[in-house]
Order: structure tokens, then C-alpha cells, then sequence
């Protein structure tokens, strides 16, 4: 427990010494340094729930009792209000010294010069999967360090599975087995369960698609790789499922908000990734949940691949750029950072840490799946083009136009082609 | 009427009502009253579902939240939802962001109160050189979107160094920046009859006096309405607190609700409710003592004129 009193009295020191710093004009290319008498304070801030304030709460207390020299200072907000406050600060210069991070956002930041190139600090990386740095790089540098992974997988409740009387999918499946899998379901649950959403919705989904074609969802340039063909072909792999059972309505989805249709016990699947278990669990009350690889018409090419679920990253602006490489260091490599989030961030990313750290229960499901798809594993996609977030909420949204039957494949694929590619003009 | 009546009546329960016609207008006023009052509580029942809702669900396990359940009552009725409501969030217990969200709610109020009743007195009593000019800028600023002006504002507070403290959340109220309680207020003195300043300025009251004495008293309704509304709005505000402060000890409720939801992870939507209602009562204690005010200020105004 940090009592008030302790704390204000570390923002007093922290602020006294970071002015006693500063009026000596001491500084290096490698920022201020503390004393554990005089220790420097940064800021961290991160997004989440209480489970993760407190856990971070815990991780740092431990951080800073094995470096006197640091105090960190913690704020968090939910994931909305993150990127508002975010936005601000950015236009203030005044960002935290260091954030979490999501992927989405880090090409935006890291070419408006925003964060700090990690490269040029010292952070070890030696125990992370080499296929997976690259996720948070831009033109080199580095702007990120992934903290934890997380895969695309099949979701599955075996229980309602069992009182249908279906056998448990092994995830050797290509789309046409998946999809009787899902029409099955559809039909023997009679209206009241379904088989799952419309996986062709999920932009993720389609991305694993087209590598599983050999691909490439963006070219070097930052334009997109694939045809219109392509995606005609993508959506049209459920056009007999749509309005049937095995596919969700639209209508019924949107009423069951904000829970998903399958943690509201609608569906029996979901495909999605990995890391949402813990969500699943809670919304729907389930026993226990199963995870599967995702189909492929092609069995040695899943397509598959770890998805930094967050990443460290530092501003530009930091004074105290050791000490927020050392924090960084700390909460991707640390053992015990590990045992303290277990896999609540996703999946750890480095071997150090995900080694130094038992998993139970439905962590441990989670690992054994990343684990499951070690082979199967290819690189992951590059951080993801600026206004990515917009294509992503568009995809979804043509495709329940889609459901609704306001569309067909063809006008689906026009019109989602039409705004991708001026949005993609319009930050060229 | 009465034609109608009758048959509907007499075909019903009423022993004697051929001869008696008082009796009979009496039955169909009762009848007119109770479809009438049959009709409000429906629609009351309408308006006050989303709160049976809320409260209801505060309730429930988090697994019969949304989604798929309908039903307004569950069988597995507890209390765990608040007590984990309760516990607070890394470290932070609730109590302290209800402290806060009273220290700001407070604030605001007296801030707005006292530097709004002075702005407006000015603009609608003194006639001082450029006063149209003056309020046509302050009617202006109630057209400026407040996202407009969120980043120049943040530099601003950032460059001064009071960032993650609460100056730059009272800051305007003090200013009477909040032009619409100004405005409303104005509007209100207008109505109050210029023969009283003019009584007391012959009895040789200045400004201070008048406002003190004569205006302050007479403005009662409009003072509460403005302290009903600025407690509200300040008790709900999110982006400000959200924006300017950094540090979780200083959070008030709004910023903690959100915590409990994230899509990201996994939402407990139990103890967000829970959370909701206890954060919604200071605010029905405030409206329900203040708002007879509101009621009683209009009604006596008529006598004062």
C-alpha cells in the first residue's frame, strides 16, 4: 500500500530533485540520473480495468523497491478516454515518460516524432521471438517493445457443444468444414444458439486469410496488397450462412451490446483473439472455454501469427530517458512482473519473463494454445498504416450492412474499397 | 357524457344509478381519472424503467447483465457488487474519489454562484461603455464547442504548471466562464423591476448594497437553479478531470466508473452499476433539498413585483 503521506512525499521529492537537477543543468544524451537519496520520478500511465490498476500497482512497488533511484508515478484511464487524453498531451508536449501502448496508434505517434526511438537506450531484448520486434518498428527505429503476444483462435464452450450433441472441433479444419460446423450448430440449436458472428466481419480474420494465400495485406508503400477480388471472394465464403442459423442477425447482435453475442451465451463460437478468454468468462458465466487454430484451406499455412497485444513505449520528450528504459526493461523482462500479470496483458513476450511465470487455469490454456501454434508461426504484419483503425471499424461495418442484406458482395466490396482507398490518399 | 356513461356504468357494479345524476357524473369523473392515471404510470413506468434497471441489475451477478437476460430480477441477489464497488481501484479507495467529486462539485457551485450573480448584475444593472459589445462576446463563447478549445486550453494550464491540480477545473467557474449561468441570470434580473434599485439608490445604496441586498434576495430561484445545474454538470464531467488530472488519488467517480468496463479485458458491469447508484444518490439528495426552492421562488415572485 503506498499511503498518501508516502506519496506526496515522493512527489515532493521527485519534484525537488528533479528541479535541483535541472538548476545545476546537469544533463547527458542519456537524461537525468537519481540517487537513492534523491531518486527521479517518472510518469507511467497505462489503460485498463482495476484488475490491471492493481496488478501495475503491484509491479511497480516491486520496480521500485529494487531501484532506489526511481520513483514511478502511476495514472490509468479506460481504453476511450486513454487515447483522448493522449491526443492532448501530444498536441501540449507533454506525454507521460512512459506508456502502454497499443499497435494501432504507433505509427501515428512514432512519425509525428512522439516517442522515443528505444534504440537508442539500453533495453534488452535478446529473449524475445525475433519474429516479433519488428511490430514496433518504423523505418528502423524502434518505438515499441511488445510486453505480450497474443493469436487469432477459434473460441469454443464445450459444454453447449455437448448438449447439442456435437464433437469437439480439433482445429483441423479448412473454411468449408468450419463453416457445416457452424451450420450445424445453427441448426440443431433451434434459434436459440447459434453457430457464431460472421467471422468474415473481422478485418483480422481476412488478414489471416489472405496469408493464407500468400498476400500481403499492405504493400511497402503503404497501399493496399490485395484486389477486389480478393475481398469478393472473403465474403462471399459465408454468403449461405448469412440469415441462416449458423450466422448470428446483426439485429440480435446490436441488442445484446455491449456484450458480445458469444460471452451473452448466444453463440457457441467466436473467433477472435486469444487474450479476450478472460472477458468471455466473466460476461458469460461459462465453465470453461476452449481454444482452436483458425481454419485454412491450406493445413500447413494458418496464416498465424503473434500479435504484440500491448507495447512499452517512452516519449520523445522524456528527461529521464535511463530511467524509463530501465522501467520498460523491467516490466517486459522481470520474472515477477510476469507471476504478478500472468497473462491479463496477453501471452509474455519475452522468454525470460513467460519462463519465470506458472500459469493456471485458463492462463495456462492460453499459453498452451500460443504454444500449440509455435510451427505454424510466421512474422508479424508491420505496424499497421495511419487511419488503420478507421479500414478496421469500416470492414466490420460493411460487413453488417452485409447482414442486414442493405448490401451485396459486390457493393460491399466497392464501397469499402471506395472509402479505403481515399482514406489511404488522404494520409499519403 | 352522461349518455355514454350509463350504459358502461349500469352494465358494471354501481347498484342505483338511473336516478341519481350526480352520481352518475361523479362515476364518469372517476373513470376519466383513473384511465388518466392508468396512462401516467405507464408512461411513468416507461421513464423510470432504465433506473428500476440500473438498480435492479446493482444487484445481480455480472454474468446476468445485458446481453442476453431480460429478466428484471435475478434469484441470485447480493450485495457482492458493492462491496466491490468499495474496495476501490489500485489503491484508491471509492471514498476518496466520492471526496473528490464533492470537492469539485462544491466548488464549481460556490465558484459559479458568487461569479456568475456579479457578471450578471453588471451586465444587466451597470451601464458601462462597450457592455453590448461585452455580452454579444459572452453569448459568443456559448456557441465556441468545448472540444474547440480543449488543446489551446490544455497549453495553456500546461505551460503555467497546473496541470493535475483542480485550478484548471474551478479556475472558470471563479471567472464566470460558464456564460450560459451569466446569461440565464441576466435574463432573470432583467425581469426584477428597476423602481427597487432606483428606491434603494435614492436612499443612497451603491452597487454593493443593491446587489447585496436587493438583487441577491430577489434572484433566490435563479441562484438555485444555477447551483442544481453546475453541481450536476461538474458531478458528471468527465473529459476535464480526464484531461487535467494525472494522478489516480486525485480522480473523481467518473473516471472510476469507467474503470470497471474495459473491452479490452473483461468488464464488471455488476460493480459499475453498483457504483452508478451510489454515485447518483448525493446527487437526488442535492436536487430533491434544492429543488422546492426552485418551486417556492417562482411562486412568491409574483408578490414582490
Amino acid at each position: 500500500m503506498i499511503d498518501r503521506r508516502k506519496f506526496l512525499t515522493t512527489v515532493a521529492l521527485g519534484t525537488a530533485s528533479a528541479a535541483f537537477l535541472s538548476a545545476c543543468g546537469q544533463s547527458s544524451s542519456s537524461g537525468q540520473a537519481g540517487t537513492a537519496d534523491k531518486p527521479v520520478t517518472i510518469t507511467y500511465t497505462w489503460w485498463g480495468n482495476d484488475d490491471r490498476a492493481e496488478r501495475t500497482r503491484k509491479a511497480i512497488a516491486l520496480f521500485e523497491s529494487k531501484n532506489p533511484d526511481i520513483k514511478v508515478n502511476g495514472n490509468f484511464s479506460d481504453f476511450a478516454g486513454y487515447w483522448q487524453k493522449r491526443a492532448t498531451e501530444a498536441a501540449g508536449g507533454g506525454l507521460p515518460d512512459v506508456m502502454q501502448w497499443d499497435l494501432s496508434y504507433l505509427r501515428d505517434y512514432g512519425q509525428r516524432n512522439q516517442l522515443l526511438d528505444l534504440g537508442t537506450v539500453k533495453i534488452n531484448t535478446d529473449a524475445f521471438e525475433k519474429s516479433l520486434l519488428p511490430s514496433g518498428q518504423i523505418r528502423g527505429k524502434t518505438y515499441g517493445i511488445p510486453t505480450s503476444t497474443n493469436a487469432f483462435a477459434v473460441y469454443y464452450d464445450p459444454a453447449k457443444l455437448a448438449s447439442l450433441g456435437i464433437a469437439e472441433p480439433d482445429g483441423s479444419w479448412n473454411y468449408k468444414e468450419f463453416n457445416a460446423f457452424l451450420a450445424e450448430v445453427g441448426a440443431k440449436g433451434n434459434g436459440t444458439l447459434f453457430g457464431g458472428t460472421d467471422y468474415t466481419g473481422i478485418w483480422w480474420n481476412f488478414n489471416i486469410w489472405l496469408r493464407q494465400n500468400n498476400i500481403k495485406a499492405f504493400t511497402d508503400e503503404g497501399k493496399l496488397g490485395f484486389s477486389k477480388d480478393d475481398l469478393k471472394k472473403w465474403w462471399n465464403l459465408t454468403a449461405d450462412l448469412r440469415g441462416t442459423g449458423a450466422i448470428v442477425g446483426e439485429d440480435k447482435a446490436t441488442q445484446l451490446l455491449p456484450k458480445s453475442p458469444f460471452g451473452s451465451n448466444v453463440t457457441a463460437t467466436e473467433v477472435t483473439w486469444d487474450n479476450f478468454m478472460a472477458g468471455y468468462l466473466a460476461d458469460s458465466g461459462a465453465k470453461e472455454l476452449k481454444l482452436v487454430p483458425v481454419p485454412s484451406d491450406d493445413q500447413d499455412n494458418l496464416g498465424l501469427f503473434l500479435k504484440p497485444s500491448m507495447l512499452m513505449v517512452a516519449s520523445a520528450k522524456t528527461k529521464y530517458k535511463d530511467a524509463a528504459a530501465r522501467f520498460i526493461d523491467f516490466m517486459v523482462n522481470d520474472p515477477e512482473v510476469g507471476q504478478i500479470f500472468k497473462t491479463s496483458r496477453g501471452v509474455p513476450a519475452s522468454k525470460t519473463q513467460r519462463d519465470g511465470t506458472t500459469f493456471e487455469g485458463t492462463d495456462k490454456l492460453v499459453v498452451d494454445y500460443e504454444k500449440s501454434i509455435e510451427k505454424y508461426l510466421k512474422d508479424a504484419p508491420e505496424p499497421p498504416i495511419v487511419g488503420f483503425g478507421t479500414l478496421e471499424s469500416t470492414f466490420k461495418r460493411v460487413t453488417q450492412d452485409l447482414n442486414y442484406g442493405k448490401l451485396t458482395v459486390d457493393g460491399a466490396v466497392d464501397a469499402w474499397f471506395k472509402e479505403a482507398e481515399d482514406l489511404i490518399k488522404q494520409n499519403a | 357524457m352522461t349518455t355514454t356513461a350509463t350504459p358502461v356504468t349500469s352494465t358494471s357494479s354501481s347498484p342505483a344509478p338511473a336516478y341519481n345524476p350526480k352520481s352518475e357524473s361523479t362515476t364518469a369523473k372517476r373513470i376519466k381519472s383513473a384511465i388518466f392515471h392508468i396512462i401516467a404510470l405507464a408512461l411513468v413506468a416507461m421513464v423510470l424503467y432504465p433506473a428500476l434497471w440500473m438498480i435492479t441489475s446493482a444487484f445481480k451477478p455480472n454474468s446476468e447483465i445485458g446481453g442476453a437476460n431480460n429478466a428484471l430480477w435475478s434469484n441470485n441477489f447480493s450485495f457482492d457488487n458493492f462491496a466491490t464497488a468499495m474496495e476501490g481501484i489500485g489503491g484508491v479507495s471509492t471514498l476518496t474519489f466520492f471526496t473528490n467529486s464533492l470537492i469539485l462539485a462544491v466548488g464549481a457551485v460556490v465558484g459559479t454562484v458568487l461569479s456568475a450573480s456579479i457578471s450578471a448584475y453588471a451586465f444587466a444593472r451597470i451601464n458601462f461603455p462597450g457592455r453590448g459589445l461585452f455580452f454579444g462576446m459572452m453569448i459568443a463563447t456559448l456557441l465556441l464547442p468545448f472540444h474547440v478549445v480543449i488543446i489551446p486550453q490544455y497549453i495553456v494550464f500546461q505551460q503555467l504548471g497546473l496541470v493535475d491540480t483542480y485550478v484548471p477545473l474551478l479556475i472558470g467557474k471563479f471567472l464566470a466562464a460558464d456564460a450560459f449561468f451569466v446569461f440565464l441570470m441576466v435574463q432573470f434580473m432583467r425581469g426584477l423591476p428597476a423602481e427597487l434599485d432606483e428606491a434603494a439608490r435614492i436612499d443612497g445604496a451603491g452597487h454593493v448594497r443593491i446587489f447585496g441586498s436587493i438583487m441577491l434576495p430577489l434572484m433566490k430561484p435563479a441562484l438555485i437553479s444555477t447551483s442544481i445545474f453546475s453541481f450536476i454538470w461538474s458531478w458528471n464531467d468527465f473529459l476535464g478531470p480526464l484531461l487535467y488530472l494525472n494522478t489516480p488519488e486525485k480522480y473523481p467517480l467518473p473516471l472510476a466508473l469507467r474503470l470497471f468496463v474495459d473491452q479490452t479485458q473483461s468488464s464488471d458491469y455488476g460493480a459499475m452499476i453498483a457504483m452508478s447508484v451510489l454515485a447518483l444518490l448525493p446527487v437526488l439528495v442535492f436536487f430533491l433539498v434544492f429543488q422546492r426552492y426552485i418551486v417556492e421562488g417562482v411562486s412568491t415572485q409574483g408578490l414582490k413585483g
